[in-house]
């Protein structure tokens, strides 16, 4: 069932993308967000009790307004501003119930934006770390492993191996662009991790492969998931963190989407007919 | 089911404690609910440091202005509580049958006497007199209506609404270039404005001849005569498949069903940004469900449902006549009938008291405030639809809620007015006496023409609810009231049978003082066929005579001197006694003359004459509007069945108070200066009342 989900998402994020791939990620932000912002609205109003949030925004609107007509009356002023906590209070309350439920699409959004915008492919030349994690009952100095040869990276070190962490590391440099398969020989079992190496603007790059399990597949939806069986419990290369940029600054790109996907959900409520 | 709501909420907060970096957003839902519950707490703290840090300096302010301002005060709190057209007979009679116990408590503990009321006794005069403590001839409403003696049109009294004067020519658009002119017309200085020059508050709520609102210590919401959304009084809206007419008071707006579906329209104010200021017509489709006998009603973006016999809520609706401007309104439906025939009754439009179009309170933002906290309200000056009762579109119960309905939003301004204005003057004015008196007032009186004619579904317990809704009001605010308190219950009228109209302007005709066309002996409305050069005098409006005076009226042609005199005298003798010979009574008590009532700087804007009638008799209905028939007396086959439009002799109001009044006989113009008296006020020289302590 997660990988018809995985497969759904994957497909409708890509078609989202798809004209946004080759030009400033700003753009695919906006237009993820802008989506986001349509989608939470139409759930909060589906959630929410809407003519119990309006009377408690005009509650508190009347409140604010009654310390401004009644400020020369210290008592009443300060008995507004109680008043005005305590529909806030409810106000808050009405929020709880639609916050609820659109935590799991938010989630699912998040998830699969964070493989589109998080990270920078690799450059050409550029150096990373491959890491394999093992499971406790295997010692990385005693475990048969290797990276079968290829011709779009080239494998700088010999494996470092972490007995205390069970990890096993390599240094890298990209040479081939492209979304390759690198290849690890780890005991009879063959594995594989994608790498991404001199993509366009907006790419989808996994860091991390995990085992197979309900969680794992949920987080880390782009790669197929290691066996469940499998001696490796993760492997990850160490992609250079992305950023949306602007006015010089970089940005992280939850950020812009939390900022962006308020500001389209506040515009466009009236359109909607949703009382926030 | 408790497992699957355990399950709803568990899953997402396990989602949330998921050890993923980006688990601090939780999506714009509660991003929206944290910033705005964050700005509310943000600024609540603001408002909170900001009140208390300028606390001292406006301590200290009102410490020096409050000491000079209640320092002869012999109260805290004045609390006036107007039951327009409370009837003192009939108050007596409840007060002896023991329905009134909190009146009659006020009796015993304080006073009750029957209020004088003014020339004539009708709502707009008698509650100017009230605020003004002038006679009529000092604060200029002698009617509802006012006549143009340059056209022999009429004018509304109180107000004067006109568009802008400069305009910006923009294809079919005119951009107005300065704001429109909103005059009131009333004068003289209410007894509240004299009140805040002397550093004391007061809330003043829906007392007539408020609008538009004028500035001073306090807040006001404009009542009896504030605009609907057209600038009428009240139009409401009659939807019908029938061929149906109505006479005054509203519109009907046939309609065809077609396939179960009405396609037809709100009929809004006119666009003055077109050139052409046409009406704005807001769409509105109607699905008619007959198995559940309910519709839908789809209009202005919304949808809702309404049940056959059911009154809605308040609708809100917007009008948008072009350039993103945007007109709201606030209305209520009423489905008559759904099938074979379609009937559906819409009240006036209301302006929409939490976005008004016009002002019609002061400051600006207290009808807001209003409208955020309690809810909408109507805000037409008199909501209670007594026309649309009486043109027979709605009924006697749906009319009944209405009224009350509307009462109840007065009520809940009141108490939460009273809450708040701990030191100063609370006034409110209730209509709800008013309008189901003028209304079913002939149950009290089983000879009562109307009562043939009319529906008749009630009896003389609607009258009696009323009188015991407003005891219970009246114990309500006894609850409330502060021990320093003055409450102040009073009527600015009685009320008596209307049985029997007198046409006025036939009788004028008759009698040879008005001329008619040559070729015509009846007139449409608005004197249509009347001959002004050959007219001496003519009425208008509730009681008015008005003589067609040479230099004054654009056609008069009696002379201002002599003639003018004699001609009055003439006309109060002839109508002095003016016999109903069916009745075989006269029907006019006393005729005022303008020169031998209270005088004042607006005297010329009163009626040369006003006509005091008899118990039972009123202006008809056509003379009120002009018209000219062969009849001279009619029988009063409304539903509007009482009235107080009569010599006010014999139709004083009430006047009850928790406090000792002296022996004084007690008049409405008393009241201003009894309540500046009571804050230690001494009444300005202008005004024509005494202080009743």
């Amino acid at each position: 069932m997660m990988n018809v989900l995985n497969a759904v998402l994957s497909k409708i994020f890509e078609i989202i993308f798809i004209p946004f791939q080759n030009i400033n990620p700003w753009y695919g932000m906006i237009v993820i967000s802008l989506l986001t912002g349509i989608l939470m609205l139409y759930v909060f109003k589906l959630t929410s009790d809407q003519e119990g949030i309006k009377k408690a925004k005009n509650k508190i609107k009347a409140h604010l307004l009654e310390m401004r007509l009644y400020k020369n009356d210290l008592i009443t002023s300060f008995k507004a501003q109680g008043n005005i906590l305590v529909s806030n209070f409810k106000y808050m309350r009405h929020s709880v119930k639609p916050l609820l439920v659109m935590i799991i699409p938010i989630l699912l959004i998040i998830i699969h934006s964070n493989f589109w915008f998080a990270y920078d492919p690799l450059d050409i030349n550029e150096k990373a770390l491959l890491k394999i994690k093992l499971s406790e009952e295997y010692t990385p100095s005693n475990f048969d492993i290797k990276i079968i040869g290829n011709d779009f990276v080239n494998i700088e070190t010999p494996p470092v191996r972490i007995d205390d962490e069970h990890e096993i590391a390599w240094r890298f440099s990209a040479l081939k662009q492209g979304v390759h398969e690198i290849e690890i020989q780890a005991g009879e079992k063959s594995l594989t991790k994608s790498v991404s190496i001199g993509q366009r603007p907006l790419s989808k790059i996994s860091p991390l492969k995990k085992r197979k399990s309900i969680m794992n597949e949920l987080l880390y939806p782009v790669e197929k998931p290691l066996d469940k069986n499998s001696p490796v419990k993760s492997i990850e290369i160490s992609y250079p963190t992305s950023g949306l940029r602007i006015f010089g600054m970089n940005i992280h790109w939850i950020i812009s989407f939390f900022i962006l996907s308020i500001i389209f959900g506040f515009s466009l409520k009236g359109l909607f007919g949703v009382e926030i | 089911m408790k497992k699957k709501y355990v399950l709803f909420i568990l899953l997402p907060l396990c989602l949330l404690i998921i050890p993923v970096s980006l688990r601090a957003y939780i999506g714009p839902g509660a991003g929206f609910a944290f910033l705005s519950s964050f700005l509310v707490f943000f600024l609540t703290f603001l408002l909170a440091i900001f009140s208390l840090l300028s606390w001292p300096f406006r301590f200290f302010f009102r410490l020096i202005r409050g000491r000079k301002s209640y320092k002869k005060s012999s109260v805290d709190q004045v609390v006036i509580v107007g039951l327009d057209g409370m009837e003192p007979t009939l108050v007596e009679k409840y007060l002896e049958e023991g329905k009134l116990p909190n009146l009659s408590k006020l009796k015993t503990s304080g006073t009750y006497k029957r209020l004088g009321t003014t020339i004539p006794a009708i709502s707009p005069v008698a509650w100017s007199s009230f605020m003004t403590g002038c006679h009529p001839a000092k604060h200029n409403i002698f009617d509802f209506l006012s006549r143009n003696p340059s056209t022999y049109l009429p004018d509304l009294s109180s107000a004067q609404i006109s568009n802008p004067k400069k305009f910006l020519s923009l294809g079919k658009y005119k951009i107005p270039l300065s704001k429109p002119v909103i005059k009131g017309l009333r004068k003289s200085i209410p007894f509240w404005k004299t009140l805040g020059q002397n550093g004391i508050f007061s809330t003043i709520l829906r007392i007539p001849i408020t609008f538009p609102p004028e500035k001073f210590y306090g807040h006001l919401i404009s009542g009896m005569c504030a605009p609907d959304l057209k600038g009428s009084q009240g139009t409401f809206s009659f939807y019908s498949s029938e061929k149906t007419d109505v006479d005054e008071g509203g519109m009907v707006i046939p309609v065809d069903v077609k396939n179960g579906q009405i396609e037809t329209y709100i009929s809004g104010p006119q666009n003055s940004l077109h050139k052409n200021e046409e009406e704005i017509h807001l769409p509105m489709k109607i699905l008619i469900n007959k198995s559940n006998d309910s519709v839908a009603i789809k209009t202005s973006g919304k949808t809702f449902h309404l049940k056959k016999n059911e009154l809605s809520d308040w609708i809100k609706i917007t009008f948008k006549p072009g350039l993103g401007m945007k007109i709201r309104a606030i209305c209520r439906f009423y489905v008559s009938e759904i099938s074979p025939k379609f009937k559906m009754y819409m009240t006036p439009l209301n302006i929409d008291p939490e976005k008004p179009s016009l002002p019609i309170s002061h400051p600006f933002i207290y009808s807001v405030y209003l409208a955020k906290l309690l809810g909408p309200y109507n805000t037409l000056g008199e909501a209670d639809d007594t026309w649309a009762l009486n043109e027979g579109v709605i009924d006697e119960d749906t009319f009944l809620k209405l009224c009350y309905d509307n009462h109840k939003e007065s009520e809940d301004m009141l108490f939460n007015a009273m809450k708040k204005t701990r030191r100063g003057v609370i006034a409110c004015w209730f209509q709800v006496t008013d309008s189901i008196q003028h209304m079913f007032f002939r149950y009290l009186d089983k000879k009562h023409p109307a009562l043939k004619h009319a529906r008749s579904e009630k009896s003389e317990k609607v009258i009696e609810d009323l009188y015991t809704k407003m005891d219970d009001l009246v114990g309500r605010v006894i609850e409330k009231l502060n021990k320093n308190s003055c409450l102040i219950v009073m009527s600015d009228h009685g009320f008596k049978q209307f049985k029997r109209g007198v046409n006025i302007n036939s009788w004028l005709y008759k009698n040879g003082f008005l001329s008619l066309k040559k070729g015509k002996n009846t007139s449409g409305e608005w004197f249509k066929d009347v001959d002004w050069e050959r007219t001496k005098a003519y009425g208008l409006g509730l009681g008015g005579i008005y003589i067609n005076v040479k230099g004054r009226e654009e056609k008069g042609i009696v002379d201002p001197g002599r003639e003018y005199t004699a001609l009055k005298s003439e006309l109060k003798t002839k109508l002095e006694s003016l016999r109903d010979e069916k009745e075989n009574q006269n029907a006019i008590r006393t005729i005022y003359d303008r020169d031998k009532i209270p005088s004042g700087p607006y005297k010329d804007n009163c009626p040369d004459l006003i006509v005091g009638y008899h118990n039972g008799y009123r202006v008809s209905w056509d003379s009120v509007t002009g018209k000219v028939d062969s009849h001279t007396f009619q029988d009063n086959i409304k539903a509007w069945s009482g009235d107080h439009c009569i010599d006010p002799e014999i139709v004083p109001g009430v006047l009850f108070c928790n406090r000792k009044i002296g022996q004084k006989k007690a008049s409405i113009v008393d009241i201003a200066p009894t309540v500046l008296k009571l804050f230690g006020i001494k009444p300005p020289a202008h005004m024509d009342g005494t202080s009743l302590l």
